[in-house]
């Protein structure tokens, strides 16, 4: 199937990063999911730990740590019987990216707007 | 590693060019000139521009480039907010096929003898939009800070 391999916008291809850009971008948009973030940055963590902090049953948090963990956000271990999560901030970086890929297109449209103009007259 | 710029969601730019104000109000305003300065280098090139020039008017640009697998066409669109000839321009921002926020980009023209200072800003990129009007922003920084900062290895 054909597939873009970016965008283009002005004189650059940004590279396509939708998908997991996409995963990270709705990960972090949920308050329960951001305050699970906020108990690892402490240090690892039970489930069970975990869920003590909220009102909604284990399930439930066991299915927005499902989201994170394919969102990359958190990495799960078994000690035991228990599940050890703890936190990866690596994929965050996308939505630094994001605003980069910026940075440099308005970079070379400038540049390239100048050029127009001043090649022409 | 480079410092980081994300605690800023407002990416500002200048460049100086040595023409009047108007004349690069016109370029940014034309739809024949747009066509030839935005991806207009190399590989890339401009294949549609509609622009409804007044408030709430909508614009839209349409790109294609590369070649057989590579081959790719993006197009980015939006609606005007003001339109103040030849100081400022402003209008709201979409990429097609992406699924985050609106954003905002601002064009800025200041005459200075004989060039013309001339000023964009693209904000909103990390707008309440993106976290769903949640606090989320601060600590999305602070975890990436702790992340970047952290020795390597």
């Amino acid at each position: 199937m054909w597939k873009p391999s970016g965008y283009i916008i002005g004189n650059r291809m940004v590279t396509n990063k939708t998908r997991q850009h996409d995963a990270v971008f709705r990960a972090i948009a949920d308050p329960t999911r951001r305050e699970i973030l906020t108990i690892l940055r402490g240090g690892q963590e039970t489930v069970g730990h975990i869920a003590e902090n909220f009102r909604m049953s284990r399930p439930a948090i066991s299915k927005h740590l499902r989201l994170l963990h394919s969102a990359g956000l958190v990495v799960t271990r078994k000690r035991g019987t228990a599940s050890l999560c703890s936190l990866n901030a690596k994929p965050l970086r996308l939505v630094d990216d994001w605003i980069r890929d910026y940075e440099t297109i308005w970079n070379e449209s400038l540049q390239s707007l100048k050029k127009y103009i001043e090649e022409k007259q | 590693m480079n410092p980081l710029k994300v605690i800023d969601d407002t990416i500002v730019q200048e460049v100086s060019i040595k023409a009047p104000a108007n004349r690069i109000f016109g370029v940014l305003t034309d739809p024949a000139e747009l066509m030839r300065w935005w991806a207009s280098e190399g590989k890339f090139r401009t294949t549609h521009v509609e622009l409804d020039l007044r408030p709430g008017g909508k614009w839209r640009m349409d790109v294609e480039g590369g070649c057989g697998p590579d081959r790719t066409s993006s197009r980015v669109y939006g609606e005007y907010r003001e339109i103040n000839p030849p100081h400022r321009l402003s209008f709201t921002w979409n990429r097609d096929g992406e699924d985050s926020p609106e954003t905002l980009v601002c064009w800025e023209l200041e005459e200075q003898g004989h060039a013309t200072l001339v000023r964009v800003t693209h904000s909103g990129l990390s707008s309440d939009a993106l976290l769903k009007r949640n606090s989320g922003w601060p600590l999305i920084q602070s975890l990436l800070l702790a992340y970047i900062e952290q020795p390597a290895g």
